[in-house]
């Protein structure tokens, strides 16, 4: 009888008790937000609960969510290009009110990311979302082996320049060929693993880390959805050559539909010289180099222009939910600075400029340098309320190309135009 | 007989109705109705995700749009040739180990239940495990492949060749045994009679199979067959977790690409038309198929 009181007791007080749903991903940084979190919870007395969705459909379960005006999440921590359709189909409250009553400021954050993650339309003052993890596609490699004499003194033989962190990507493919196949300690190795993955946005992403490197533009700047001679543009497609060059070089066998995890999988088991990833791992990686693995960090390399693909997510306020006043609370502690500082200490990437210009920051950590670089250089893929249908089509365009080797890039940047036409064109935006 | 009169149950008739009534009413809420809204939809541009937007009428665009277009053709072909290879193999592995099977030896209890397993698992699962069989570096398929014949190392996910052949493979793996399951009740209800009646006539053991086990376990064949089109036709999980889809488009389905055009795009409308016209495909085959299967069940 007592048990049965005490637990209906505590039943009541439980269901008492202030509560939030946040979704985000299932990876690295949401289990930092977790623990960051915690402090919240001490403060305020309201309890978080978190919904941690693996990445591969990560979007087909947040956007499916907000489709249907679910109210399972009153936080969303949700990808960049989303925020065109959070804000144009009225899934995401605006900020700008709240942010001016509580004094938060969109100058204290880092402007790339507050272009990226916050601004519908782009570069506007209407904010959506509070930049909550600046990220952007980055490499990581071996530095272990690339401090080995014998490994260095042969490059150097052969390429005629030092074995170190590449100054484009023809030196990047230099390396990556120089490692293909080459038995290390007894293993076959190989190059780079880098991004082809077909079913979400992988292969886009990896592709346009060249892309933009050939400084590629999605449109003419002066006629926007004007793509032809821009996407299609004789840089751009000689970056889609290459990157087809770098997975049929440098590529481990069997990588033909790899994203984070599978790139991960095959740098941490000692199959690749390279990895190409979001700079979210490189707390993960750097932690557990171990067996005489020495990881080393670098950002995009460039090639006509410095650039590097965005990744990264701002956190909003779902429309659809009953408790936005707590959900507010929790925006407002997190855009503190000391809380922001705790956010990049745990693992995750603040994108407050307290954090980011601390001069201890681009020493705090071996890839601090790197995201630095990084941030000031990002360009995304369109935000548009019909990114997945833009998505898609490229995804499938360029993996033909690329791992299926069929056709020619220019045919595939073609054929992807003619398919984002047809979208603006039902967009009404054509 | 006045009182029998006035306790007089139900009829036979509202019985009946009362009893598929439930049946008919989820029918009517969970299939009717779904395929009416689709075929509405299929008129119009709606989009489900594009909210406060009104869908307008657009007259048979979608279908046209559609039909001529290349890419939804080559996505058929992709599918006509999964079926194809994968009904003809579990036909013929299927029959060959229903005929094993129905032979008496030890273990032969033992042997139809390992044989059996695959088809208990989830598609997925069986997916995502084949990914790691078919891997060129640790897996076992390549290994077991190059035992036999030294190919060298070759990426069965990633080579538009290979790609097609590969759900092909996990899919006959998956599901000859159900083939075989119903081939074996075929076989277990020809009575013995008929093949005395042939040893007396001194017909051969091809002879036998030929006039007598073929044409008696052939109705049995053609309806797993049915089955397995159907489902064939519907495929969906395995491939993803295997291919999704690639490389390129060469492993994409007809109902993979329905699912990105109605749950990734939104296309509601269009999606809509192409799932009409992918039932319609399937019911004027169907309808063929069980005719000629009537048709040779009467012989």
């Amino acid at each position: 009888m007592i048990l049965l009181f005490v637990s209906l007791f505590s039943f009541s007080v439980n269901s008492n008790a202030k509560s939030i749903t946040l979704g985000w991903a299932a990876w690295d940084p949401a289990n930092a937000l977790q623990e960051l979190t915690k402090e919240f919870t001490a403060e305020t007395g309201i309890n978080v609960n978190f919904e941690f969705v693996p990445w591969p459909n990560f979007a087909d379960r947040m956007l499916n969510e907000l489709n249907n005006k679910g109210k399972t999440f009153d936080l969303l921590i949700g990808d960049s290009q989303w925020i065109g359709a959070g804000a144009v189909y009225g899934h995401y409250v605006k900020l700008n009110d709240f942010f001016d009553k509580e004094g938060i400021s969109m100058d204290d954050f880092s402007p790339a990311t507050v272009y990226a993650y916050s601004t519908w339309p782009k570069g506007s003052e209407n904010y959506y979302a509070l930049p909550a993890m600046g990220d952007a596609l980055a490499w990581a490699y071996r530095k272990d082996w690339f401090d080995r004499p014998e490994l260095k003194s042969e490059f150097k033989k052969k390429h005629g320049y030092d074995l170190g962190v590449p100054a484009n990507w023809n030196q990047l493919h230099d390396m990556c060929s120089f490692f293909q196949g080459r038995e290390i300690d007894g293993q076959k190795r190989y190059g780079a693993a880098i991004n082809t993955e077909r079913g979400s946005e992988g292969i886009t992403m990896g592709v346009t880390a060249a892309m933009y490197a050939w400084g590629m533009e999605y449109e003419n700047p002066n006629k926007p959805y004007d793509m032809e001679g821009y996407f299609n543009s004789p840089q751009a497609v000689e970056a889609v050559e290459f990157y087809r060059k770098l997975y049929e070089d440098c590529a481990p066998p069997g990588h033909s539909d790899a994203y984070m995890v599978a790139n991960l999988d095959a740098y941490k088991s000692g199959q690749v010289a390279f990895q190409m990833n979001w700079y979210a791992f490189w707390p993960g990686v750097s932690k557990e180099d171990s067996n005489g693995r020495v990881s080393g960090f670098f950002a995009n390399p460039s090639q006509n222009v410095s650039a590097a693909t965005l990744g990264g997510q701002g956190i909003s306020v779902v429309k659809y939910s009953d408790k936005q006043d707590l959900a507010l609370e929790y925006i407002k502690w997190f855009a503190r600075p000391d809380v922001q500082q705790k956010w990049w200490d745990l693992g995750g990437y603040s994108c407050h400029l307290d954090v980011l210009n601390s001069p201890s920051f681009p020493t705090s950590t071996v890839y601090a340098q790197g995201f630095l670089d990084s941030m000031g250089i990002v360009k995304d893929f369109w935000q548009e309320p019909t990114f997945v249908e833009l998505m898609l089509p490229m995804q499938e365009a360029i993996h033909d190309y690329v791992v299926n080797g069929k056709g020619t890039a220019k045919g595939a940047l073609d054929k992807i135009i003619e398919e984002w036409v047809e979208v603006f064109e039902a967009d009404g935006k054509l | 007989m006045s009182e029998k009169k006035k306790f007089k149950g139900l009829s036979d008739k509202a019985v009946g109705w009362l009893f598929i009534g439930p049946t008919v009413l989820l029918l009517l809420a969970i299939n009717i109705y779904p395929l009416v809204y689709a075929i509405k939809m299929s008129f119009t541009n709606f989009y489900a995700n594009k909210i406060g937007r009104v869908p307008e009428f657009v007259g048979l665009k979608n279908y046209i749009k559609i039909l001529n277009k290349e890419a939804i053709w080559e996505k058929m072909q992709v599918t006509a040739s999964f079926m194809f290879w994968t009904l003809l193999l579990q036909a013929i592995i299927g029959l060959g180990l229903a005929l094993l099977l129905n032979r008496k030896f030890k273990g032969n209890e033992l042997l139809t239940t390992l044989i059996v397993l695959p088809m208990m698992l989830s598609p997925a699962v069986v997916g995502v495990f084949w990914t790691y069989l078919y891997n060129p570096q640790v897996g076992l398929f390549n290994y077991v492949v190059n035992f036999f014949y030294d190919f060298g190392s070759f990426d069965m996910i990633g080579s538009s060749i290979l790609a097609p052949w590969s759900i092909v493979i996990v899919d006959t793996w998956m599901w000859t045994p159900f083939t075989m399951l119903i081939c074996l009740a075929g076989l277990r209800s020809v009575p013995n009679y008929l093949y005395e009646a042939a040893e007396v006539d001194r017909a051969s053991k091809w002879q036998q199979f030929i006039y007598i086990t073929l044409p008696s376990v052939l109705p049995f064949l053609l309806l797993a067959l049915l089955f397995r089109g159907i489902e064939n036709f519907k495929m969906f999980d395995m491939v993803v977790e295997l291919t999704s889809g690639g490389p390129g488009s060469a492993t994409e389905l007809a109902s993979i690409n329905l699912k990105r055009e109605a749950f990734e795009k939104w296309k509601t409308g269009y999606s809509s038309a192409f799932a009409v016209i992918l039932f319609v495909t399937i019911f004027g085959f169907g309808n063929v198929y069980v005719k000629v299967m009537n048709k040779i069940k009467e012989r």
